[in-house]
Order: structure tokens, then C-alpha cells, then sequence
């Protein structure tokens, strides 16, 4: 009796009672339907953050003040003395950005749009993955010289001058005109979609606002393994500029990934342990089924004993049935969870992540479950007597 | 062949003893064809599991080819009916999702035989039934006599020492029945050995030997000195 006859077998006797199997599986079906969607989708969008983190450069830091510690700020934000005299003395910092913005009416021609107006510097380009669609970014002698320019993102120039080109023409934010110098392409991100926005020089940005401060920083470290350097020296210096302790904290992109890794790894554990609970649940829907068709079959066991049988070729066949049906459940479930990945991943708007290990995972677990849920029925069948069986209709 | 010695099989020993086969003394040689008689609840059938193997006595030793069987485990049991035993059921014991083709290979899946050898045998033992012509047929498209043709091809497939029939033509039409019998009175001549159960005194015209039971009691035993058959009754086995 080998194992493709017992396969055979046990694919026989499911056709005999397809709509009865097909019920059975319904409880594995629908587990591993959940567990592969769930996991692909999941993944999928861990990978789309990851990527999305990394393509803003993995070797981001940022600082601010500790807000937590609940005190007010009190002029200890960031000046742009801070950035010269940090880029002056840590060599491990390759850029360092000023954070300020501000969310305003932009006027342009005859129209009026809000958007985030942010005060920054030429470096600004190498850091985020700026494209531009005409013109240039703004340049150090841009900065340095507080020229009225601005650089604009392409939905918002549309808006504003649907016609004209909109190079050369004026804007006001807050009073203060300024020149388009240059158009941006619109940034499709995973989160800020839709968000306008405007880049102008800091000390431009600072003039129009003379009460507001830097709220925070932004660096580049000049290779990913520097990062944690260049941050933890830069907040050296502040805090001996500022003489406070403990005021400002600061992470890094890879810190971000990690906290991200960690908050995915949290939900994939979760939905795993419920997806276990259905599978159990489906198990013992096999057991009961299986159960029923020993019962059912006690007469065909007893003739195979009669014929020539050993206990353990009917454990096998009973239990490669139990694994078959399963496996059918689980094939099935894995079909349904890809399809379900794509079409919540094409609503997402982020490619699922059909990892082998998800598939092979799901495979094993499905014949698992006809192994642990199959044994006890299988282990009736084998120790029945067989004129007992004989006798029984 | 088969040699019994004071074999007994009480059921349920503890609570409402059945004693139903008391101090059997059986020898049956081979190639001999043997009918037992008896009526209802006389312990036939309890005789032929103990003779197949499907069952144990309760006390006493049976020899089957020359093996102690008294004694043996449930996978060694297994392996003497797979080898050693054909058996004939009443009500043809077929599977009836397989063909009748698949029917008769079974016992050869448990003896570990391949594919072309199992083919070749079932298809032998299917002609020496006449069945040829319908083995790719499942059961339920074949009438009584013939179900009982492709059961009898199953008993020979893995040529037994001895095939075990209990009461072969209860469910079959007279003219049936001895179309039957023939067959089992040629596998006779062909120097089979043959236990086979019945109530008919015209079946068991057809057996050399008719050992009568009642009571769980080998009562009586008659010698039929011409046994019917296919052609003119010869000379029956050979040996004692
Ligand atoms: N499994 C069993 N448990 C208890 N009593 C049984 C069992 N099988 C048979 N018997 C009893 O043993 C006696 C012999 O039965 P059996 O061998 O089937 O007789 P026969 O085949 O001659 O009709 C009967 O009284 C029957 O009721
Ligand atoms: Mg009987």
C-alpha cells in the first residue's frame, strides 16, 4: 500500500461526498484565506513605509524640543547660528536644515489657495527626493542673500495660473510678494497626498514671520553608520548653546523603521493568534467529520482488515484523508487569500507581499492540522475489530 | 492444512456467557472441499472467523499450513488472511466506489505487489470467473452472481492456501447459486482447498465432505461419494 494509492483513496472517497468535504473545509478555507490576505496586505504596506521611509534617506535625523517635558518654549529653539556652528564643528553631519512652515493663503493672480509654506534651504533638494518639473530649486545665494523667490509645486502653480506658465510670476504669502523661480513635481506619497506646497528661503520665511523660531531641525549624517554621531554631537552643542540639559531629543529614520518593524511585527503576531483560533476551529470540524465517516465506513474497514489490512495501514489511509482534505482546504484558502490580497492591496493602493514563507507556512499548517485532527479518528478506525466491522451496516 | 484441537469461543465470558463452539476437533486436508451445515446460531460463522483468522478462540490450538495461529498478534493475523486466506462473503463485500477490476486488486495493495503484477493477476483471476468482459463495471452495475464471480476473483488473487465461504449463494437465485457452485467445484479440481458454509443440502452436495453443527457441536460428518458438479461426478479429494 503506497502513498499514492492511499492519496487515491482518500481523494475517492472526498468526491463520494464532495458537497460534505467541501462544508468541512470550510472552517480551514476560510483561516488560511485570512491568515495569507492578512499577512500579505500587511507586509505589503510594512514594505511600502520602509520604502517610502528609505527613499527620504535612511541616513535622516531629526531634532526637536522635548515637548513632553511640558514646558513652554522658551526661546530655546533652534537659530540659524545653531546650523552654521554645528555644520562648522561635527564633521559627521552633511546637512543640516532648518524646520519651519507654515500653513497659509498663497495668492497668485487672481486666485487664492492654501497651502504649507516651508522656509528652507538649497540643501533641501539633496535630502528629499525632490523633482523638478521647470526651474530650479532655490540655491545658496538664494538663502544667503534673502531673495523674494519661491519654489512651487506643480498642482498649486496649475491652480494659480491654470493658463500661464508659472515661472516668473509673482505670489504673496502674508504680505510679502515673491517670484516663482521654480516648479516642483507634485509628491505622491503613501500619507501626504494632495498637501500643496510652497519652498521659500528661511530667513525670507523668518522675515515674514519675525515672531516664530525653528521648531525643530533636520539632518543628513554622511553615511548611514554616522547618523547616530552626528545627532548625538549636534545636541551636544545646542544644549551648550542654549545651557539646558535634557531639552532636546532626537531619532533617526532608523530608529522610525525600527518603531514601524516593531508595531507590523505586533499586528502579524495578533492576527496570527486569531487565525490560529479558526484554524483550530476548522480542525475540529474535520475531526467531527472525520468521525462520522469511520462510522459510516466501519464495514469497508472491516472488509480491508478481512483482505489483508494491518491497523496501520487503515491509520495512514484515514489520516492521509484527514491531511488531503485539509490540504484541499488549504489550497483553496491560499487561492481565495492571494486573490483577497490583490483586490484590498488595489484598494490600499499598495502591492500585497505573497511571501514563500507565508505560502509554504500555510501548507505545512493545513497538513498539520489534518494530522493533529486526523489522529483520534484514524486511531478508531485502526482498532476497530474487524468482524465486528464486518458484521456492522 | 487445517488442523483444529479442542478449540472452544465463549462470547462475552464475564457477563451472559454464549459458549459457541465447544471442543472443536477439526482436520482438513489440502485440496479437500469441505461443506458445513448446521442450523441457524450453530456457530458456522464463529468457526470460519476463527478459520480466517479474523477472530481467536478462547481456548484450544488451531494449525493453519503447518502455523500455530492460537497465539499470534493482530498485525500478524493480518498478514495470514492477506496471504493465506480467500474469503467469500454472503453479501459480496465489495467496495462500491471501485470498479470491479480495483475490487479484486485490493488484497494485492496489502501485500505490497506492483502495478503490473497486480494487473496481470486480477486479470487472471477475472477470466477464471468469466468477468472480463464487465471488469471495468462498479458493483452496483452488475447483478448478484455476478458480484459474487468478482468477490471469488478477489479470494484468488494472492492464491491462498485455503478459501473460506460462508453461506456464498444465500443471496443468489437457484440457477445462479449452481452456476456458482461450478465455479468453486472446478477451483476444487484445480486441487483448492475449500470451507464452505451453507443451508442447502444442494450445496453441499457439491462439497466432498459435509460436517453437520448444532449447538456449537461438530455433530456429524457425512462423506458424499460422488459430489455434483460441472461434468460427471469423479473421484473426490485426494486425500484424507
Ligand atoms: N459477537 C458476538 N457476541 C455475542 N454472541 C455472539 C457473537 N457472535 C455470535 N454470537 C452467538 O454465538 C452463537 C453462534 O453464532 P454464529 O456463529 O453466528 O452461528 P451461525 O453462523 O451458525 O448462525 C449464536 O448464539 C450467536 O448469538
Ligand atoms: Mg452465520
Amino acid at each position: 500500500m503506497n502513498l499514492s494509492e492511499s492519496i487515491r483513496i482518500a481523494l475517492d472517497s472526498i468526491r463520494a461526498n464532495l458537497m460534505r468535504s467541501v462544508l468541512t473545509t470550510l472552517g480551514i478555507m476560510i483561516g488560511i484565506t485570512a491568515v495569507i490576505a492578512v499577512v500579505a496586505v500587511g507586509q505589503g504596506g510594512q514594505q511600502s513605509i520602509l520604502k517610502e521611509m528609505e527613499k527620504f534617506g535612511s541616513n535622516l535625523f531629526q531634532i526637536s524640543v522635548d515637548w513632553r517635558r511640558d514646558e513652554l518654549p522658551t526661546g530655546n529653539e533652534f537659530n540659524m547660528q545653531d546650523i552654521e556652528i554645528i555644520k562648522a564643528n561635527v564633521p559627521e553631519v552633511q546637512y543640516l536644515l532648518p524646520g519651519v512652515s507654515s500653513y497659509t493663503q498663497v495668492k497668485g493672480g487672481t486666485k487664492s489657495k492654501t497651502a504649507q509654506v516651508r522656509g528652507t534651504e538649497a540643501d533641501y533638494a539633496r535630502l528629499h527626493p525632490l523633482e523638478m518639473a521647470a526651474g530650479r530649486f532655490l540655491t545658496e545665494s538664494d538663502c544667503q542673500g534673502r531673495r523674494k523667490v519661491a519654489v512651487v509645486d506643480e498642482d498649486l502653480a496649475r491652480e494659480l495660473f491654470p493658463r500661464d506658465n508659472a515661472i516668473g510670476k509673482r505670489i504673496v504669502i502674508d504680505n510679502q510678494g515673491l517670484v516663482i523661480c521654480g516648479l516642483v513635481k507634485a509628491e505622491s506619497s503613501l500619507f501626504g497626498s494632495g498637501t500643496k506646497s510652497v519652498y521659500i528661503p528661511t530667513r525670507v520665511w523668518l522675515d515674514i514671520y519675525p515672531e516664530d523660531n525653528i521648531s525643530y531641525l533636520e539632518g543628513g549624517g554622511r553615511t548611514p553608520g554616522e547618523v547616530k554621531t552626528a545627532m548625538e554631537s549636534s545636541i551636544k552643542i545646542l544644549e551648550k548653546r542654549h545651557r539646558s540639559e535634557d531639552l532636546y531629543e532626537g531619532y533617526t529614520m532608523e530608529q522610525e523603521m525600527a518603531a514601524v518593524n516593531q508595531v507590523t511585527g505586533v499586528m502579524t503576531l495578533v492576527i496570527g493568534i486569531i487565525a490560529g483560533l479558526s484554524l483550530l476551529v476548522g480542525g475540529i470540524g474535520v475531526m467531527n467529520i472525520m468521525l462520522v465517516s469511520v462510522t459510516e465506513r466501519t464495514r469497508e474497514i472491516g472488509l480491508r482488515m478481512a483482505l489483508g489490512a494491518r491497523r496501520r495501514n487503515i491509520l495512514t489511509q484515514f489520516l492521509i484523508e484527514a491531511v488531503v482534505l485539509c490540504l484541499l482546504g488549504g489550497i483553496i484558502g491560499m487561492a481565495l487569500g492571494i486573490g483577497g490580497a490583490f483586490l484590498i492591496s488595489a484598494l490600499a493602493k499598495w502591492p500585497p507581499l505573497i511571501s514563500w514563507t507565508t505560502v509554504l507556512l500555510a501548507f505545512t499548517f493545513s497538513a498539520a492540522i489534518g494530522i493533529i485532527f486526523g489522529i483520534l479518528p484514524a486511531n478508531k478506525a485502526a482498532n476497530l475489530d474487524p468482524i465486528d466491522a464486518l458484521r456492522r451496516d | 492444512m487445517i488442523k483444529m484441537e479442542q478449540i472452544n469461543k465463549i462470547y462475552r465470558p464475564q457477563s451472559n456467557p454464549v459458549h459457541a463452539l465447544q471442543d472443536i476437533n477439526l482436520h482438513i486436508a489440502a485440496g479437500d472441499f469441505a461443506a458445513i451445515m448446521g442450523p441457524s446460531g450453530s456457530g458456522k460463522s464463529t468457526l470460519m472467523n476463527i478459520l480466517g483468522c479474523l477472530d481467536t478462540p478462547s481456548s484450544g490450538q488451531y494449525w493453519l499450513g503447518g502455523v500455530q495461529i492460537s497465539s499470534m498478534n493482530s498485525d500478524d493475523l493480518a498478514v495470514i488472511r492477506n496471504k493465506k486466506i480467500g474469503f467469500v462473503f454472503q453479501n459480496f463485500n465489495l467496495l462500491p466506489r471501485m470498479t470491479a477490476l480495483h475490487n479484486v486488486e485490493l488484497p494485492m495493495l496489502y501485500a505490497g505487489i506492483d502495478k503490473e503484477e497486480r494487473n496481470r493477476r486480477a486479470l487472471d483471476c477475472i477470466s477464471r470467473v468469466g468477468m472480463l468482459e464487465r471488469m471495468h463495471h462498479r458493483p452496483s452495475e452488475l447483478s448478484g452472481g455476478q458480484c459474487q464471480r468478482i468477490a471469488i476473483a478477489r479470494a484468488l488473487v494472492n492464491t491462498p492456501d485455503i478459501i473460506l465461504a460462508d453461506e456464498p449463494t444465500g443471496n443468489l437465485d437457484t440457477a445462479t447459486s449452481l452456476e456458482i457452485m461450478n465455479i468453486f467445484q472446478s477451483l476444487h479440481r484445480e486441487g483448492r482447498t475449500i470451507v464452505l458454509v451453507t443451508h442447502e443440502p444442494d450445496i453441499a452436495a457439491y462439497a466432498r465432505r459435509v460436517l453437520h453443527f448444532r449447538d456449537g457441536r461438530l455433530v456429524d460428518e457425512v462423506i458424499n461419494p460422488h459430489p455434483a458438479g460441472i461434468s460427471d461426478p469423479v473421484e473426490g479429494g485426494e486425500t484424507e
